[in-house]
């Protein structure tokens, strides 16, 4: 559909085939429709995840023992595919493929904002994706030894984050530009909050990445290399982007999936609502990481500023999560999956914190290896993995029209908690190993647990996959599949028709279901 | 399950600027690469000059001529663009055709420009990490330049076949916000590289 198009007539389900029917290959290929491209995003980012997991894995048994396991070369790649892989093919485009999906709904659109470039940006994405993973099977890893690869493997990134942000750009233009008369920015959904939030910071910071790969693609292929290209300086120059801060502008768009999960499945309003909306943003803000670039600026990670935003983001997540406690508190929660793995992806989520406050603790000498830095991350991209495991399994009805298998769910928060904190936690403590001997001589048992965490994430993703699946055995569901919906996505048919909506409501305040059902509860 | 609820129909959806506020984001993203690169040439030539070494290697030369006139180019083009979505907010369709050929004129005046500033340089993009730095940045602003004279020429192809009116003419605004865009970042270029060097 074209920007110029008009509003499809009628949201029905009768006005057009579900949209959860996607023929193969012409209906899916040359869909503009923010939903197929959504669950592609998503599908992709969870089958991709599986391996993504693996490989972090297997660059973790490199290290127990001799290191032997895997040449140089390899290890050189599986280190850059491992964490670059997890954050630019795993865990954005899960969460940017859920804010395709979603947030036109919650804002009341009838369409994402530029849909051609919505679909642009998914195929670019996998097209570099796909050159990423050949390129890194070529030995063109950063720091590889194949000069030609390691061209392919920045072109693949700087084609992953021309995806992103072209993704990002059409989802915040939707909400800040298509909302549904009434919905005054503050009264949007908290995904969709946080999906602008992400998209904002995205499209702040990934670019810097791109800075950084043109420097070192210009350098490697037509220089000496002098500077930027040389093998060792390479992956050097784009840490920052699995680092601390940065890492966590990944992580955002969680905030807005276990607020939405908890919210609705405890059956209340969230009580000072602007309050919430104000720690997303601060979260945000406190994750923009494209200044800290230790390779062009050795001291960044000495200063205040630096360590003054690693101790902010604790306490804006305590706050966070003390929010959403209290109205676990006030409401009615149901033991359902959503729940518990948006409880996951929070406990994780503040583990990393944590984690991030002590590592700015110059003393403790934590940065003086890259093992707690790995360990933090693995905590983070655990937490993104929970989270969107949580907004799959609480949207899948929306989706589908059908309920997925909640024994998956809830199987899955226990794979997902434990996996989480196997893969980062051995790393945390290893970490200090640099001042603690005795910790050095157990660094084979900790990369071994830690391995072990890799392997039961990827199950926990396969775990996702399987729940989603399950959705066809499911029962059918009707608009608000979980009763107690709050928001627009909730009133429109699950799966939702094309154009979404017919005759939208006016929105009076953050949760217009509820508005809508309140009168009728006082009759 | 909850049945659907009856909610009062909403008034008719005015159409939004969508075009518009997504050209400013995709500027704003365009601009950060720019930012970065900037902040990296000034953050080495920084560290070398406090080393006590020049900047510049030997026979790299960066000329203020052809820079300058790049510069008030674009400056007149920023002119041009705007004179372009006010002709095409007053349905003045003959002088919004000027405007828009003549916006892309001084784009292609400064490409040539540029290309033969480079010619003048002598950069060794083999040999310096300067030139790799000066070449990564003019020519990342080059593609920008293109990019942004690609929007320009579609949004004036919209203009000849009467795509946009007054009421209407969200495309030639978007367009006119990345060619601004694109010129400021020029201008950091200029004081950055050409006239710091």
């Amino acid at each position: 559909m074209a920007l110029t198009d008009t509003r499809p007539d009628t949201g029905t389900a009768e006005a057009a085939a579900p949209t959860g029917e996607v023929g193969f290959p012409a209906d899916l290929i040359g869909s503009g429709d923010h939903k197929v491209i959504g669950l592609v995003y998503v599908a992709l980012a969870l089958v991709l995840g599986v391996a993504g997991w693996v490989v972090t894995a297997l660059y973790g048994i490199h290290r127990i023992g001799d290191g032997d396991f895997l040449s140089d070369a390899a290890a050189t790649n599986l280190a850059s595919a491992g964490r670059l892989g997890l954050l630019l093919i795993v865990a954005a485009p899960l969460t940017l493929g859920l804010a395709t999906y979603l947030v036109p709904l919650q804002v009341g659109a009838n369409t994402v904002a530029f849909p051609r470039a919505a679909a642009a940006s998914l195929w670019t994405w996998l097209l570099s994706a796909a050159l990423f993973i050949v390129a890194h099977a070529l030995d063109g890893g950063l720091g590889g030894g194949r000069p030609e690869a390691v061209d392919m493997t920045l072109l693949a990134i700087a084609g992953m984050v021309l995806a992103l942000v072209i993704g990002s750009v059409c989802v915040i233009t939707t909400a800040v530009a298509l909302r549904t008369p009434g919905m005054a920015l503050d009264r949007v959904p908290f995904f969709t909050w946080a999906s602008v939030i992400t998209g904002s910071i995205w499209v702040l910071t990934l670019p810097v990445l791109v800075a950084n790969v043109a420097l070192i693609y210009v350098d490697h292929r037509y220089g000496g290399p002098t500077e930027f290209g040389i093998e060792g300086g390479q992956w050097a120059q784009v840490s920052w982007l699995v680092g601390q801060p940065q890492v966590y502008a990944f992580a955002i768009p969680v905030l807005g999936i276990v607020a939405d999960v908890v919210t609705t499945l405890c059956g209340v309003r969230q009580a000072n609502r602007g309050v919430v909306l104000g720690l997303i943003g601060a979260f945000g803000v406190l994750g923009i990481g494209a200044w800290a670039q230790p390779y062009f600026y050795p001291e960044a990670q000495d200063q205040a500023l630096f360590a003054g935003m690693a101790g902010l983001i604790l306490l804006v997540t305590l706050a966070y999560l003390g929010g959403l406690a209290a109205t676990v508190r006030s409401g009615r929660p149901s033991a359902t999956s959503p729940l518990g793995l948006a409880a996951v992806a929070g406990l994780l989520l503040l583990l990393a914190t944590v984690a991030g406050l002590l590592y700015v603790i110059t003393p403790l000498e934590l940065r003086e290896t890259g093992v707690y830095a790995d360990g933090l991350f693995a905590l983070v991209v655990a937490s993104v993995v929970a989270g969107g495991s949580a907004g799959i399994m609480y949207w899948a009805p929306k989706m589908t029209g059908r309920t997925p298998s909640d024994a998956y769910g809830k199987l899955n928060v226990l794979v997902l908690l434990v996996g989480g904190a196997l893969a980062g936690l051995p790393l945390i403590v290893l970490g200090f190993a640099t001042r603690f001997d005795s910790l050095a001589d157990a660094a084979d048992a900790l990369w071994g647990i830690a391995v072990a965490g890799d392997i039961v994430l990827a199950l926990g993703v396969v775990l996702t996959i399987v729940a989603l699946f399950s959705t066809t055995r499911g029962a059918s569901v009707g608009p608000d599949a979980w009763g107690s919906g709050q928001t627009l996505e909730w009133a429109c048919p699950s799966p939702p028709p094309a154009g979404n909506f017919g005759e939208l409501a006016v929105v009076r305040s953050a949760e217009p279901l509820l508005d809508a059902a309140e009168p009728a509860e006082e009759a | 399950m909850a049945a659907t609820r009856a909610l009062p129909p909403a008034p008719p959806v005015q159409r939004p600027r969508v075009l518009v506020v997504g050209s400013a984001f995709a500027s704003a993203a365009a601009v950060m690469v720019f930012v970065a690169l900037i902040g990296v040439y000034l953050s080495q030539r920084a560290d070398t000059l406090l080393a006590g070494e020049a900047w510049l290697p030997q026979g790299l030369d960066i000329p203020l001529q052809q820079p300058t006139t790049m510069l008030f180019t674009l400056a007149m083009s920023v002119v041009t663009m705007q004179w372009a979505v006010s002709a095409v907010s007053n349905d003045d369709r003959i002088n919004s055709y000027i405007a828009l050929g003549t916006t892309l004129l001084f784009g292609v005046a400064t490409v040539v420009m540029t290309t033969y500033l480079w010619s003048l340089m002598g950069a060794d993009v083999s040999a310096d990490p300067q030139a790799v730095l000066i070449y990564a940045i003019t020519g990342g602003h080059v593609v920008m330049l293109v990019v942004a004279m690609a929007f320009v020429a579609l949004m004036a192809f919209r203009a000849l076949a009467g795509g946009f009116s007054a009421r209407q003419h969200d495309g030639v605004t978007a367009a006119a916000i990345f060619w601004y865009a694109m010129v400021a970042v020029y201008a950091l270029i200029w004081i950055s590289i050409y006239v710091t060097k």
